[in-house]
């Protein structure tokens, strides 16, 4: 499943970034600034997207955005949330 | 606060049907044009959602001598055209009216996006006077908005075209950030951007000019600006933060930023600014608390890309969350990029 969401999420990243290195670049690969410049607008509107597809509001759950971190990270999170693990306890 | 107007054309802005005219295009209607002249007046962007082919964007900007500052024509739906403008200009559905002769069209746009004050042309002459439409602040850079849109489509055209990296791109556009101490010929702006700005914004509260004024006359407060310009146009005063400047640590009691110089690098230009400062003032970290809604998400991304971690802060049942967004400053810190000028 990880497999087919990554490449899902590739192509949502290279439509996000107008750039094609997401399609193939190492999963460790960082989203952010210097990785594949990610910037706050290109992160919005790929957090929207993922919540639209998905139903998982990453905005409202990770605080600190780790799943952010790489095309790895973010796709273990999807992952994890989507096979039924709540998000990260808070209060409400 | 309404943002944003967007305006249907057919039998709306224009007096007639675009596509049903033979010899000559329908005139601007005269009621609608003068309350369009007047918002713009106010600072409120105007944008066009309209059923046609381009060419009937181009007239009506020569029908009622106004640039909008957004167009979308085509035959898809009015919401995604509405959805489409929001996404250009950084708007949100709730700063958005959406004025359309046509029910049918209305209830689409109010069904598809319920935030959206939806009107009919006929409700505009008094729906300027409501509240939702008037400016709490009218500055200069209010008024200049529109051509500032402008502006920023040029940009983005550009953008399009151009190949390599965002900091390139940057290069390229002869982008300067000028960080400096706000003054008080700044108070009026800064008031405005608190009312202004929602994502990015850090608390989400109005702070008035006298209360900017005390903030600026503080021996504990330094009160920062951040001005943008490279070679499309000048934007002037597009961010401030307020900073409590204690021994310790430094505390971002406030940080606000126009959503028209998002994407711009300036956000990140500041956190960068804020941090080597307070490492030269001799803090140790720099704290930004930070209210968590849907509606500061740019704000949040920027800061985790900066190197913050956030703390959630307890809360009792019914007041709005929060977070605590840390940085400390005995790690290494980013340099600043060449295009930002500073205080000496």
């Amino acid at each position: 499943m990880t497999g087919e969401l990554t490449g899902e999420l590739r192509k949502l990243l290279a439509g996000v970034t107008g750039d094609s290195r997401p399609l193939d670049a190492p999963p460790e690969t960082p989203l952010l600034r210097d990785g594949l410049g990610l910037d706050s607008l290109g992160g919005t509107i790929l957090l929207t997207e993922i919540k639209r597809r998905y139903g998982v509001d990453i905005a409202d759950e990770d605080l600190n955005l780790d799943s952010l971190a790489s095309i790895g990270t973010l796709a273990a999170y999807l992952s994890a949330r989507l096979s039924g693990t709540p998000g990260p306890d808070r209060p409400r | 606060m309404i943002k944003c107007v967007i305006w249907d054309l057919d039998n709306t802005l224009l007096d007639g049907v675009y596509l049903e005219s033979t010899d000559r295009p329908p005139a601007a209607s005269p009621r609608l044009t003068s309350v369009l002249t007047e918002l713009a007046g106010r600072g409120i962007l105007q944008a066009i959602a309209s059923r046609n082919p381009p060419e009937a964007a181009e007239h009506a900007e020569r029908a009622t001598g106004h640039a909008f500052a957004a167009a979308r024509c085509g035959w898809g739906t009015k919401s995604a055209a509405v959805e489409a403008i929001m996404a250009e200009l950084g708007v949100s559905a709730d700063a958005v009216a959406f004025v359309d002769d046509d029910a049918m069209e209305r209830a689409e746009v109010s069904f598809r996006l319920p935030d959206v004050l939806v009107l009919a042309p006929g409700d505009m002459p008094e729906a300027a006077s409501w509240p939702q439409f008037g400016p709490l602040a009218v500055t200069d850079e209010a008024r200049r908005r529109g051509e500032l849109y402008l502006q920023r489509r040029s940009r983005q055209e550009e953008a399009r075209a151009f190949g390599g990296t965002r900091d390139d791109f940057l290069s390229y556009c002869q982008t300067r950030v000028t960080i400096a101490p706000a003054r008080a010929a700044d108070l009026p702006r800064l008031h405005e951007l608190s009312v202004r700005t929602h994502q990015f914004n850090s608390t989400g509260t109005q702070v008035t000019e006298a209360e900017f004024a005390r903030l600026l006359g503080s021996a504990g407060h330094l009160v920062a600006t951040v001005r943008l310009a490279d070679r499309f146009g000048d934007d002037g005063l597009v961010g401030a933060c307020v900073i409590a400047t204690g021994p310790g640590g430094w505390k971002l009691t406030l940080l606000m930023m126009s959503c028209r110089a998002l994407g711009r690098g300036v956000i990140d230009a500041l956190l960068a600014w804020t941090c080597l400062a307070a490492r030269s003032a001799g803090a140790d970290r720099v704290a930004v608390p930070c209210l968590i809604s849907p509606r500061n998400v740019p704000l949040r991304i920027a800061l985790a890309g900066a190197g913050f971690r956030a703390e959630e802060q307890n809360r009792a049942d019914g007041t709005t969350r929060t977070a605590v967004y840390r940085r400390r400053l005995d790690e290494p810190l980013p340099d600043l990029p060449d295009w930002v000028t500073v205080p000496p």
